[in-house]
């Protein structure tokens, strides 16, 4: 239903783009300094401690600053609420606070907020969506003087700070649990942020308004205020683009983008993004333990059959690329030398028939995203003889159904958290404790896990060479492509677009 | 017609429960609501997380219970994603759905009625077949499609109305037109039909030798009769839009009960789900009855119970 509306969409904007050119309102906002902003997915919940979704993580940017920021630009993570910070050893991290930050109360931060915030989310009772992921490494906080803090870790774990920078919104002290009495929702409606816009009107669902913080100790936005709307319907988001009622819109599909982009309505803008897409195989043999995936040469001519270049050339658009690695290219880690298949479906059949499949042999291939991906991977793997069942389903079946060892093959995607290093995507797909590993190999679980288990970069580069050149010799996956991020956006607008495929508003302004 | 009206609220409530009860096994069955509420890149310690969270660790029949314990005190449980209760958020939602339900059944009254009679008043002419044309070409037509012309008609290309929201009545104004449409076709056939056999009973030849003509035949006498089937169908299309909001809201991104509905199935909201199954079971068994009872009410023959 929804894949037609879009194509429904899609033809009555082109066929009527003509007729509306001649009528279309003013663009923008930039008189009144005011940009709107549309998105899909509803907002809930303003506490990005509590959430995981793409859209909390642009609006945490805009009302939350961390102890530490990824920079845009060179993808360094630096300090940001944090002014130095010190490894004392492997496991002890001193960090020093700046004096100027201020929540959007006006009261002042100071060690106090640092620890009570981070202690309350590795604490189990706050089930925060990033109590796993800190906990895992973080043993607790200490105040060590007024701004002053010293980090107990549990476990080496080279990308502390990246969490930091991207997990943790600091709170003041009690938040959750004034009294003793725990409310998780405490920040949920109406968020006290250190962030460079605070939040002076919520509705849940509808629209949130963001006003520039003054006392904000970073550089100041250039735009004053910011208008999250709510609008699930990417054809009306599209009409209130046209009709001057939203000036930005992201995640729009390739042809859309590029139709109303060729207009002096909108500008179409592709920007790069760490989302990968890739076809991973039952080589473990978890569907069937003599199958035909359990045999690299059958995995290896599913490598060979995939014309992932054309796809992400036609089916993605703008700076997407064909990929030959578990992992994106952007990211620290992610050796290029390793083997690659470029596209040879002859070879992909005479590898078949070498395997002992001439007549290929039936494949479930499972998918929940795009589906012309999905019907592109699917037709390539028909051409060279293997009998492919295409089963599109809800990505909660699907993992619902890798969680019960289910799936021979799947198309699965992968954005990284928007983390340029190897080990944001090699840990959840390779490790023993996740089920997207179908691979059954302990040497690469081995190599993966202790990747996390060093500072040393060297040590780490080397260990990720290893592990992403196993994956691609033993073609575990069949990678597909990067993505691209498309955004329609007012011709007044300056929306800088940066590697980590992040958008963030904080940085727009006028032209 | 008590015992009658007792009898139907008990199957209403019987009604509602299995199909709350549906929905509950449907969704747990489809989907995994941690995972629907985690997302697409969460890790499993997320997901675990949240399992526990909403107490969606516990087995199936426990939870069931639980909500249904719930129910019995007037307690529907608290939103997923909304961390509110489903019953305020509920009541929040349901003032523009009803304002957008009224004014859609305004807009297929003031559509429906009169090309029902210049059909009916003109027989096999070309009125008549083109009414019937306008009648069927709005059913045919998808609430998407006509939404999205509405859009780029009169909000793009004449921007006489806004495009989505619901801050003013002007906001509702394209909504219900798409709303009302679909209904239009149902209430311009039954008008059509009810006044031609109307207008061959014995009694309208008898107003005519009084001198009754014209406008006075059938309001006085003509439509009053012919539209007491069109009274109870109306009912019966009041109740469908309440629960047939879904796409309209989801275009022109209104607040309402159908978008709340749309965004809770694909979030795998349980409890939402559930209350809005139960609420809109509810109000569509309620309106069959008024249905019913107007019928009843307005033609002495009809008796109930």
């Amino acid at each position: 239903m929804i894949k037609l509306k879009r194509a429904v969409g899609s033809t009555l904007f082109a066929i009527t783009l003509s007729l509306s050119l001649s009528t279309a309102p003013a663009f923008a906002k930039k008189a009144d300094d005011t940009l709107r902003v549309a998105m899909a997915e509803e907002i809930l919940n303003l506490d990005y401690n509590y959430t995981t979704k793409r859209e909390y993580i642009i609006l945490a940017q805009m009302t939350d600053a961390s102890l530490f920021d990824v920079d845009p630009k060179t993808q360094e993570i630096v300090p940001s609420v944090a002014s130095g910070y010190k490894f004392i050893d492997d496991k002890t991290l001193d960090v020093t606070l700046r004096t100027d930050v201020k929540f959007h109360d006006g009261s002042v931060l100071n060690a106090e907020d640092v620890a009570y915030t981070y202690n309350w989310i590795i604490d189990p009772k706050s089930e925060s969506n990033a109590t796993g992921i800190i906990g895992r490494w973080l043993d607790r906080v200490e105040v060590t003087g007024a701004n002053t803090l010293r980090f107990h870790m549990k476990a080496v774990y080279p990308l502390a700070l990246r969490d930091m920078a991207q997990r943790i919104m600091l709170r003041k002290k009690d938040t959750y649990n004034p009294g003793g009495v725990v409310n998780k929702n405490a920040m949920a409606q109406k968020v006290n942020g250190t962030g460079p816009y605070k939040v002076t009107s919520f509705k849940p669902g509808q629209e949130v308004v963001l006003e520039r913080f003054d006392g904000f100790f970073g550089p100041k936005p250039a735009i004053k205020k910011i208008i999250v709307r709510n609008i699930p319907d990417i054809g009306t988001q599209q009409a209130e683009l046209m009709a001057g009622g939203v000036d930005w819109m992201f995640n729009v599909p390739l042809d859309l983008a590029q139709s109303l982009g060729a207009t002096p309505i909108a500008k179409h803008l592709s920007g790069p993004d760490l989302r990968v897409s890739f076809v991973v195989l039952d080589a473990a043999g978890y569907t069937d333990p003599k199958g035909p995936l359990t045999k690299v040469e059958v995995r290896r001519a599913i490598n060979y059959a995939l014309n992932r270049g054309e796809m992400a050339k036609f089916l993605i658009g703008g700076s997407a690329e064909g990929i030959h690695t578990a992992c994106h290219p952007a990211q620290f880690g992610c050796d290029q030398k390793s083997v690659d298949y470029p596209y040879n479906p002859a070879k992909a059949k005479e590898m078949l028939k070498a395997a002992g499949y001439p007549n290929g042999f039936p494949l479930d291939l499972w998918a929940y995203r795009e589906k012309p991906v999905a019907e592109a991977v699917a037709a390539d793997l028909t051409a060279a003889g293997i009998k492919v069942n295409l089963r599109y389903v809800k990505l909660e079946s699907l993992d619902q159904a890798r969680a019960n060892k289910q799936i021979s093959a799947y198309i699965g995607t992968w954005g990284s958290g928007g983390t340029a290093d190897t080990a944001a995507i090699a840990r959840i797909h390779f490790s023993d404790e996740t089920d997207r590993n179908l691979s059954g190999d302990a040497q690469l679980n081995k190599d993966v896990l202790a990747a996390e288990q060093t500072n040393d970069e060297n040590k780490r580069r080397e260990l990720y060479t290893k592990a992403v050149g196993r994956i691609a010799d033993q073609a575990y996956w069949a990678p597909l492509f990067t993505y691209s991020a498309n955004y329609l956006v007012s011709p007044e607008l300056n929306f800088p677009l940066d590697s980590d495929g992040l958008p963030r508003l904080q940085n727009a302004s006028w032209k | 017609m008590l015992r009658y009206i007792l009898l139907r609220g008990v199957l209403a409530l019987a009604v509602a429960f299995t199909v709350s009860l549906a929905a509950f096994l449907l969704l747990n069955v489809a989907t995994d609501p941690a995972r629907a509420i985690a997302g697409e890149d969460a890790t499993p310690e997320v997901v675990q997380t949240i399992r526990v969270r909403y107490g969606l660790d516990q087995p199936m029949p426990v939870r069931y219970a639980q909500w249904l314990g719930g129910v019995v005190q007037g307690d529907f449980g608290e939103s997923y994603y909304w961390h509110k209760p489903v019953a305020e958020l509920v009541a929040e939602r349901a003032g523009v759905t009803i304002a957008l339900a009224l004014a859609a059944m305004a807009v297929t009254i003031l559509i429906a009625i009169p090309l029902g009679v210049l059909a009916a008043l003109n027989p096999n002419s070309w009125i008549d077949r083109t009414a019937l044309g306008v009648a069927v070409s709005a059913q045919a037509v998808p609430n998407f499609w006509l939404g999205l012309i509405m859009i780029i008609l009169f909000s793009v290309t004449f921007p006489i109305f806004p495009v989505s929201g619901d801050a003013t009545w002007m906001h509702f104004v394209l909504p219900a037109f798409v709303l009302g449409a679909t209904s239009v076709p149902a209430v311009m056939r039954l008008t059509r039909t009810g006044l031609i056999e109307v207008m061959g009973a014995d009694y309208i030849r008898t107003a005519r030798s009084k001198g009754y003509s014209g406008a006075s035949l059938l309001w006085r006498h003509a439509l009053r009769n012919a539209l007491l089937p069109v009274i109870s169908v109306l009912a019966v299309q009041l109740g469908q839009k309440f629960g047939g909001s879904v796409i309209t809201e989801s275009i022109f991104a209104l607040n309402g009960l159908g978008r709340l509905a749309l965004e809770s199935i694909l979030g795998a909201d349980i409890p939402t789900v559930q209350m809005l199954i139960f609420v809109f079971a509810i109000v569509f068994v309620v309106m069959n009855l008024l249905a019913d009872i107007l019928n009843a009410a307005l033609d002495p023959r009809i008796r109930i119970g």
